[in-house]
């Protein structure tokens, strides 16, 4: 069993599909990223999980319901939950208390409260309350319009069961939430070209908990991302932001590969993960299982607890389109304000509709 | 100025447009230095600073700390050995066959010549994107050349650019003493070797210079082909710890800067020492007799 | 020329012929066969379909897709902005660099240092300098463009196109250099008895001198313009707001291997291809008149 480091970014995928195409793909690749399980299920260069013996049931005991939402459109498993980072609203506590604000209860959980604290910190620090990235990459919804699009509906996708849900009501409410962040001038409409959050250009950051590792040297506190209306926290979902990990067509030993897998996935090498990245294991039961990390761990134990409601991006054709055609129209109207924001979601829609049909382009 | 020497008109123009030569230089260099000193200094620095202070800092702010994450992180010499042999493979490659094909396409006739040089051009037309999965195909699929130099070396064997050099170099030799040669008896690949060459110093090193650029910075071809770490390139070492770090600490721009500045030592190191010869000296010009 | 001698040229040339049907006809084949169907790729076990398109690609791509013509536009802009700015640069700085003037180490070796840079760094740096906040603007203060110039829809890709020409310049200036040492000395030995000052022997002697280089330096700085893939990729990850620094190649690349539709990209390379030997050709015509 040897492995090999691949990073991640664009350039992985590229990597991926070139080995597919050579035959010569790893068995085991821990970095699948769920919108990319589409493209390699076409072509052919997945095997399905539930064709092993007890694959079906080892996936549902794992994460239970949410299995679901990893199952592609031909009913088979392709991917392995592996790992979460469930997207949270991280705070600078002494930039807070700078601006006036509380430092330990920050009013950040309805539209109006977290528009207000941001306007606070912005007239009172001069600095971008929040500093999502301006790109238009197709994954950067998912770190500013997504998490709070399914806190707000409750755990809606993008698109389910082939109708956008997006230009709904709710789904129009988000986006006009953030475009009065941008229309305000309060986030800058470029990306900031150094970590932003880091270097205290702005107060609040939407990350998973990665960050605990990162921003070390400041002190900041978690909470959920904001809802039109101020949802109980215990009732919030997010992005999941999760990497699975998927068994090639090139494997010659898929069935070694796939005990290995059983084994590097079981509680004890979950555990080895979290302690050595603070990565949630995407399982079942997290705050259970391994309470004595999270109790000495306590920013983690709040990602913890809200790794057991994360929603996914939508497994359906032509995904990595349509999130570009998406993030198309949300550049557009939310954060440069060319089109109005239904206008631009409701077009946006009908052509979403059409490439998950898989057609269109 | 020498004492006892009259400037002419014409002497007097020659020195102003010298000295405004001078200065357009210096605001030009300086134009073109200051990005490349912006990011050394910004390589050197912990934490990024889009001020003025950043620009200047008092040698007190400078430190190491990017440059040790590399040398912890990245293999730097098997890297660079790598790197070597790969922009090597590369240089012998065009020197070789991109000389012999300069020669053809400028000194001997046949028919065809012209296609062959709208062909040359083509490389250059048909962007390597659209190329790359079916070649990494029949590279690594049909020839089973994974992970090796070969693998990486083969698509830019010979650099097109390189070969217009060595065709526009070779054009301007003068006739009549290459025919005087064949009129001796001197085979083509003897006038090649013994006379050509040793007249087209400037041109090699021009072209080796440009063919040296593109394999040493190169990460995306070598970065597909090979999956052992120990084989891969510079360029794709430090692109790897790039991407690592950026995900995992506070100071990605320094990250990326102190892995370029790594990256551009060596080809500005060499630059620096083989300059001089771009330039050909008064003395061999008189060959032309 | 005796028997033997006519076959020398194909001999010297064959290696490269090699080179060029191995690396260029059969992958370039390839993709041309590709661009006539809903081609994607795919492992070698599997069965998958890929229906014949005839010229599907090509007439959603040239009828329909308003991006690829935003992506053409764009680069249009660039190659106007760079190619002038390329040669007229370029060729005075060799002239400049030729001449024996004191720190001429010094002087060429900056002009090379852009070329050398890897572009990830080139393009952070520029980022940083241009960014709203940044260097430039704050010498600028309130000469600054609103929005800043990387989401400004006029000056994103001028500035792109500032970027290239300064990192591409070492490699024109070499090529300019190395003709230069073709320049024979009598004629500007000829020009001084003349009396013929600096500017009149540039303009008189190593200008005409250089022609034919300066045609290779506008086709090269086209050519390569016309496929400008890496600055845009990293300096604005998917081609910026309202797709203003989106190159044909960026989005031939995001349609090839982001969204895995081969046959589409191949499409889009195949007819960028074609259009760039177009400008090639009509330049080679106008320029070669003489």
């Amino acid at each position: 069993m040897t492995g090999q480091e691949i990073p991640a970014g664009e350039s992985s995928e590229a990597v991926i599909q070139a080995a597919i195409t050579a035959g010569n793909a790893p068995c085991l690749v821990w970095n699948v990223a769920p919108a990319a399980v589409p493209q390699f299920q076409r072509a052919g260069g997945l095997v399905p999980l539930n064709s092993f013996d007890g694959g079906a049931k080892y996936a549902d005991q794992r994460v239970g319901d949410r299995v679901d939402q990893y199952v592609s459109s031909d009913g088979d498993l392709y991917q392995l939950p592996w790992k979460s980072n469930p997207v949270m609203i991280i705070y600078n506590k002494e930039l807070f208390q700078e601006a006036g604000l509380d430092p330990e209860n920050p009013k950040l959980a309805t539209y109006d409260e977290f528009l207000s604290t941001s306007e606070t910190i912005n007239s009172e620090l001069d600095i971008a309350p929040i500093w999502p990235s301006a790109d238009q990459t197709f994954y950067q919804a998912w770190f500013d319009y997504y998490p709070t699009f399914i806190a707000a509906t409750g755990g809606d996708q993008l698109v389910e069961n082939g109708k956008a849900q997006f230009d709904s009501e709710t789904g129009l409410e988000v986006g006009e939430f953030w475009r009065s962040m941008y229309e305000d001038g309060l986030i800058p409409q470029e990306s900031s070209p150094v970590d932003a959050f880091a270097e205290e250009e702005s107060a609040m950051s939407i990350v998973g908990p990665w960050a605990v590792a990162v921003y070390t040297d400041l002190d900041w506190g978690v909470v959920p991302v904001p809802t039109p209306d101020g949802k109980a926290p215990q009732d919030i979902y997010t992005f999941s932001d999760a990497k699975n990990v998927s068994i090639f067509s090139a494997c010659k030993n898929q069935k070694t590969a796939f005990d290995y897998m059983k084994f590097a996935t079981s509680e004890g090498s979950d555990r080895r993960l979290l302690e050595m990245t603070g990565q949630m294991p995407l399982r079942e039961d997290l705050e259970g299982r391994y309470a004595d990390f999270f109790d000495e761990n306590p920013l983690y134990a709040k990602f913890a607890e809200q790794a057991s409601r994360t929603v996914e991006v939508p497994n359906v054709e032509n995904s990595v389109q349509m999130w570009e055609n998406f993030r198309g129209a949300y550049s557009e109207s939310v954060i440069f304000g060319k089109e109005p924001v239904d206008k631009a979601f409701s077009t946006s829609a009908k052509e979403v509709e059409e490439l998950v049909k898989g057609q269109g382009r | 100025m020498t004492a006892g020497k009259t400037l002419t008109p014409a002497g007097r123009r020659r020195t102003l447009g010298r000295v405004v030569g001078f200065l357009v230089l210096c605001f030009g260099a300086f134009l073109f230095v200051f990005p490349f000193y912006y990011m050394v200094v910004g390589a050197l620095q912990a934490e990024p600073d889009s001020g003025i202070s950043g620009a200047f800092p008092s040698p007190g702010d400078l430190s190491l700390t990017n440059f040790q994450s590399i040398n912890e992180r990245v293999p730097l010499f098997r890297a660079l050995f790598n790197s070597v042999v790969y922009t090597g493979g590369v240089i012998l490659g065009t020197l070789i066959i991109g000389v012999l094909a300069g020669y053809a396409l400028s000194q001997l006739r046949w028919r065809g010549r012209s296609l062959v040089l709208n062909l040359v051009l083509l490389t250059l037309i048909i962007p390597f994107q659209l190329l790359m999965i079916p070649m990494y195909v029949l590279i690594v699929r049909g020839w089973g050349l994974g992970d090796s130099y070969l693998g990486m070396i083969l698509p830019f064997l010979v650099n097109s650019t390189a070969v217009f050099i060595f065709r526009q170099f070779f054009m301007q030799l003068p006739e009549d003493m290459l025919d005087a040669a064949r009129i001796d008896g001197a085979g083509e690949l003897r006038i090649l070797a013994r006379i050509v060459l040793p007249l087209s110093r400037p041109a090699i090193l021009t072209a080796a210079l440009i063919t040296f650029i593109g394999p040493w910075n190169e990460f995306l071809w070598p970065f597909l082909v090979t999956k052992k770490a120990e084989l891969q390139p510079l360029a794709v070492a430090l692109a790897n710890y790039i991407s690592a770090v950026a995900a995992s600490t506070a100071n990605p721009f320094g990250a990326i800067l102190s892995g370029a500045v790594v990256l551009a030592l060596p080809p500005v190191v060499l630059f620096i020492i083989f300059q001089r010869y771009f330039v050909e000296s008064e003395t061999s010009a008189s060959l032309k007799e | 020329m005796t028997g033997a001698a006519r076959y020398i040229g194909y001999l010297f040339i064959l290696p490269y012929l090699i080179f060029l049907g191995l690396f260029l006809a059969f992958p370039l084949g390839f993709a041309v066969w590709m661009s006539f169907y809903d081609y994607f790729f795919a492992a070698p076990s599997a069965q998958v379909e890929r229906p014949f398109l005839g010229l599907g690609n090509y007439s959603e791509l040239l009828l329909k897709d308003d991006t690829f013509h935003t992506a053409l536009g764009n680069i249009l802009v660039f190659i106007a902005v760079n190619v002038p700015l390329t040669v007229v640069l370029a060729l005075v700085l060799a002239a400049a660099l030729n001449a024996k003037l004191p720190g001429q180490a010094f002087f060429r070796t900056s002009y090379y240092l852009p070329y050398v840079t890897a572009s990830v760094a080139v393009v952070a740096v520029w980022g940083y300098l241009f960014f709203s906040d940044g260097l430039v603007n704050l010498v600028l203060g309130g000469l600054a463009p609103h929005p800043s110039w990387l989401v400004n829809e006029f000056w994103a890709m001028i500035v792109i196109a500032m970027l290239v020409t300064w990192k591409q310049l070492g490699y024109y200036v070499l090529l300019y250099l190395a003709a230069l040492q073709n320049v024979p000395r009598q004629l500007y030995e000829a020009a001084d008895v003349d009396g013929a000052g600096t500017l009149g022997k540039f303009w008189n002697v190593t200008v005409p001198g250089l022609r034919p280089v300066t045609l290779l330096v506008v086709i090269l700085s086209t050519i390569i313009g016309a496929n400008l893939f890496t600055e845009p990729y990293l300096l604005t990850n998917g081609g910026g707001p309202v797709d203003q620094t989106l190159s044909p190649i960026l989005y031939m690349y995001q349609v090839g291997i982001e969204q895995a539709d081969a046959g589409y990209a191949a499409a889009i390379g195949v007819t960028m291809s074609v259009i760039v030997l177009g400008i090639a050709a009509a330049q080679r015509f106008v320029l070669e008149r003489e």
